[in-house]
């Protein structure tokens, strides 16, 4: 079935190319290099997280952020590709970029050379701590060894400096060059925001896949509330800098900032900046409110891929307004998503069955295990 | 052991986890209510404790809630009906500018219901005397021991067998908490020192105000917006674009004095549109010296100074729609000059607008 959802999805992304023209085709592929990215990202960031700050609670829930945090393969291969996006989707990289003196003065950042070393960069460095994480972690099922766990500890604090320093990267390059006159100090914050959320998410489900399954039996309410409360927690951290971002270029009204708000608030695209506050903000937040509801796997999972939808929405919300004032979405987009999630559920298939569900080798599980709140 | 019924029997122990084995032993006995003292939260301890659900969750929510009503109300009521000011050129029924206080007072009201609330209600605050207070094993308890107590419940309490269960258990230093406080008086000493130290502290006070006031000289209010020292954002009307400068989209305005452009005709049409645009910018810039009605009674105190135009009177029901604009481009004594701010429709629609109030004030009998 995913097979054949994969097969079709791809079918009608290629056939974009060629109906609807590159800039839709490069557009839908960027949303979706993001999407993996950031889940990928943000469930390392959870496993990195957990070796810096010592926790035990998420020791049991830990092998399943690192099975996601391997959709950062995938992410990295579409992101080498996205490369060709550039001269398609990013004014900067066009013939015309150098009579815009705004343009024109970032050249030494903006110019495609520097950019896919950057890129490259940046995947070389999630490839290298993916491998030190998920790779280190799968080791050690079955070597038992504790040097590994120590290992990880040690590589955790570089780790938050590249994923600071990247997710910066993916932000200003990837995401606010789209539209090169345009600067936000915070947009950085703001994808690092979604990013772990998505990551969040993603973990949910695998999780919840897994319990549904009979598989990590031993998980208890204690750990799924935890995991509903990050969850709850980076909803009200999102929109928090989601706001801020938004209030302060609202409020200072300068053109080389307000433009970018302004194609998101007029026509078609205003109804989607609306649904994007209800549904990734109002609809989780309340959602996530009650108690019961952080702890209960299964009302956790709907929220959980609520959250993913609106982060697809926010991409979509932040890439696609640079293709014209009205919000395409039809087969092609239909396509694409088929063709990631397909990809992505294959992938994950495959992670499912690599090692243990649980890091058995890990010094602290049996302490994760007997965690209570 | 205290006259009267004991409150309950009291026993330590060592180690969380001894304590966190014996809650179910003991609960299971039933000789009364089983209650925990610990120095930090013990993980699990609620629920062996079968403590309920606390009702706070629910009250923060409905209170926090209101929190966001109110302050929304509040904001609402007084910048876009009360009292509107116009700043930054921006509705001032803009919902963004409210978010930042309906965010906080929706967690002032949060916080301050879960404070209370947990202190009033649930902890039965304010209460002078708890018998445990009392206790030897209260320091202990604040420590580094455990405290475990099983507390009279109902009319029946059997300390002795309470004794023995926590024995059983492995408690130490068993004590038995009193039913009622010792009786207590408070020194006399005591109360005339109090009465004393209240004295000299009032006179200190008086005699620090007194000599205060005298040697400090009276401090003026504070006027930071006035008495700053680069351009007067309190200036009056807008500052003139630089010379010789020419606005993207606005015509250069060629006349000097207001007969010249008396000619001028308003090429808008009197349209439902042009008069919402002209009211718009009526309300934005005008009517605060003007009056709502351009009857000249500002909405400016008197250390305005200058005294706006009662464009209701028969001098100025006279002005062409020419001469009007003119004021606009060019200002007039003391009216200052706005037109640069506005765009052309923008303009000659406030003029409209002026027609408009001018004819409501002048009706006649064929506009009824
Ligand atoms: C800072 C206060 C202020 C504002 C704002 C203001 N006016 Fe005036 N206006 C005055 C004063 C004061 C006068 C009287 C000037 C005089 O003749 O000495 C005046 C006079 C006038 C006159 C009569 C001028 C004449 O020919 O004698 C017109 C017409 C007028 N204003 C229109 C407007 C319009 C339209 C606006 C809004 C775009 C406006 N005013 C905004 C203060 C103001």
């Amino acid at each position: 079935m995913t097979l054949a959802m994969t097969a079709l999805g791809g079918l009608a992304a290629a056939a974009t190319f060629f109906v609807c023209g590159p800039q839709r085709f490069w557009a839908n592929w960027l949303v979706w290099m993001l999407m993996l990215l950031s889940a990928g990202l943000g469930a390392l960031f959870l496993t990195a997280l957990e070796h810096l700050t010592g926790a035990r609670w998420s020791v049991p829930l830990r092998r399943s952020a690192e099975r996601v945090s391997g959709l950062l393969v995938p992410a990295c291969a579409a992101a080498v590709l996205a490369l060709f996006a550039l001269p398609v989707l990013y004014p900067w990289a066009g013939p015309e970029a150098a009579h815009h003196p705004l343009i024109a003065a970032k050249a030494g950042w903006l110019n495609v050379p520097f950019f896919a070393a950057r890129a490259l960069a940046c995947a070389a460095l999630w490839l290298v701590s993916w491998r030190v994480f998920a790779g280190g972690s799968l080791r050690q099922d079955r070597s038992r060894d504790a040097a590994l766990s120590e290992r990880a500890r040690r590589y955790a604090p570089f780790f938050m400096v590249v994923m600071g320093l990247t997710t910066l990267v993916v932000a200003f390059d990837w995401v606010s060059s789209l539209s090169p006159e345009w600067y936000s100090d915070v947009i950085g914050v703001y994808l690092f925001a979604g990013s772990f959320l998505a990551g969040l998410a993603a973990v949910t489900l695998t999780v919840g896949h897994l319990k549904e399954r009979g598989r990590l039996t031993e998980l208890r309410f204690d750990h799924v509330y935890s995991l509903g409360a990050w969850l709850f927690a980076f909803t009200v951290f999102w929109s928090y800098i989601a706001f801020a971002q938004y209030l302060l270029m609202w409020y200072a009204d300068l053109p080389e900032e307000v433009f970018w708000y302004a194609q998101r608030s007029r026509g078609a695209w205003r109804g989607v900046s609306l649904a994007l506050g209800l549904l990734h903000f109002v609809i989780p937040f309340f959602a996530l409110l009650p108690r019961d509801a952080k702890g209960d796997l299964r009302r956790l999972r709907w929220v959980a891929a609520l959250v993913l939808g609106a982060h697809f929405l926010d991409l979509y919300w932040l890439v696609f307004p640079v293709l014209g004032a009205r919000p395409p979405f039809s087969w092609p987009e239909l396509g694409f998503a088929g063709f990631f999630i397909g990809v992505s559920l294959l992938w994950m298939r495959r992670a499912l069955r690599q090692g243990a569900d649980m890091p058995v080798g890990d010094p602290g599980l049996a302490e994760g295990l007997a965690f209570k709140l | 052991m205290a006259e009267g019924r004991a409150f309950g029997v009291l026993g330590l122990f060592s180690d969380p986890a001894l304590l966190l084995a014996a809650v179910p032993k003991l609960r299971a006995r039933g000789l009364g209510r089983v209650q925990a003292y610990t120095p930090y939260p013990v993980h699990g301890l609620g629920e062996a404790l079968g403590l309920r659900r606390s009702p706070l969750g629910g009250m923060v929510l409905v209170m926090g809630l209101l929190g966001t009503a109110t302050a929304f109300l509040f904001q609402w009521w007084m910048n876009s009906v009360d009292y509107p000011l116009f700043t930054g050129g921006k509705d001032p029924s803009s919902w963004q500018a409210f978010v930042p206080i309906m965010f906080e007072v929706t967690v002032l009201f949060a916080t301050f219901t879960a404070g209370l609330g947990m202190l009033v209600l649930l902890n039965k605050l304010p209460a002078f005397w708890h018998p445990f207070l009392d206790s030897e094993a209260s320091r202990a308890a604040t420590r580094d021991r455990f405290a475990l107590a099983i507390e009279a419940e109902g009319e029946v309490f059997d300390a002795a067998a309470a004794e023995a269960a926590l024995m059983v258990v492995g408690a130490g230093s068993i004590e038995v908490l009193p039913g009622l406080p010792p009786p207590r008086r408070v020194p006399l000493e005591t109360l005339l020192g109090l009465a004393a130290g209240g004295a000299v502290a009032c006179c200190l006070a008086g005699a620090a105000m007194y000599w205060g006031v005298k040697l400090f000289p009276v401090l003026p209010p504070m006027s930071h917006m006035l008495a700053q020292p680069r351009l007067d954002a309190q200036q009056r009307g807008r500052r003139a674009p630089a010379e010789g400068s020419v606005a993207r989209g606005r015509l250069p305005y060629p006349f000097e004095k207001p007969e010249q452009a008396r000619g001028l005709g308003n090429p808008l049409p009197r349209t439902e549109e042009v008069l919402r645009l002209g009211r718009k910018v009526f309300a934005h810039n005008c009517l605060i010296c003007h009056g709502p009605l351009a009857d000249g009674t500002p909405i400016l105190t008197a250390a305005y100074g200058g005294r706006p135009a009662n464009l209701q009177s028969r001098k100025y029901l006279g002005l062409s729609d020419g001469e009007i604009y003119h004021t606009i481009m060019k200002g007039e004594n003391a009216m200052p000059r706005l037109g640069d701010g506005f765009t052309e429709d923008e303009r000659w629609a406030v003029i409209h607008y002026i027609r408009a109030l001018q004819r409501a004030q002048h009706a006649k009998d064929g506009d009824l």
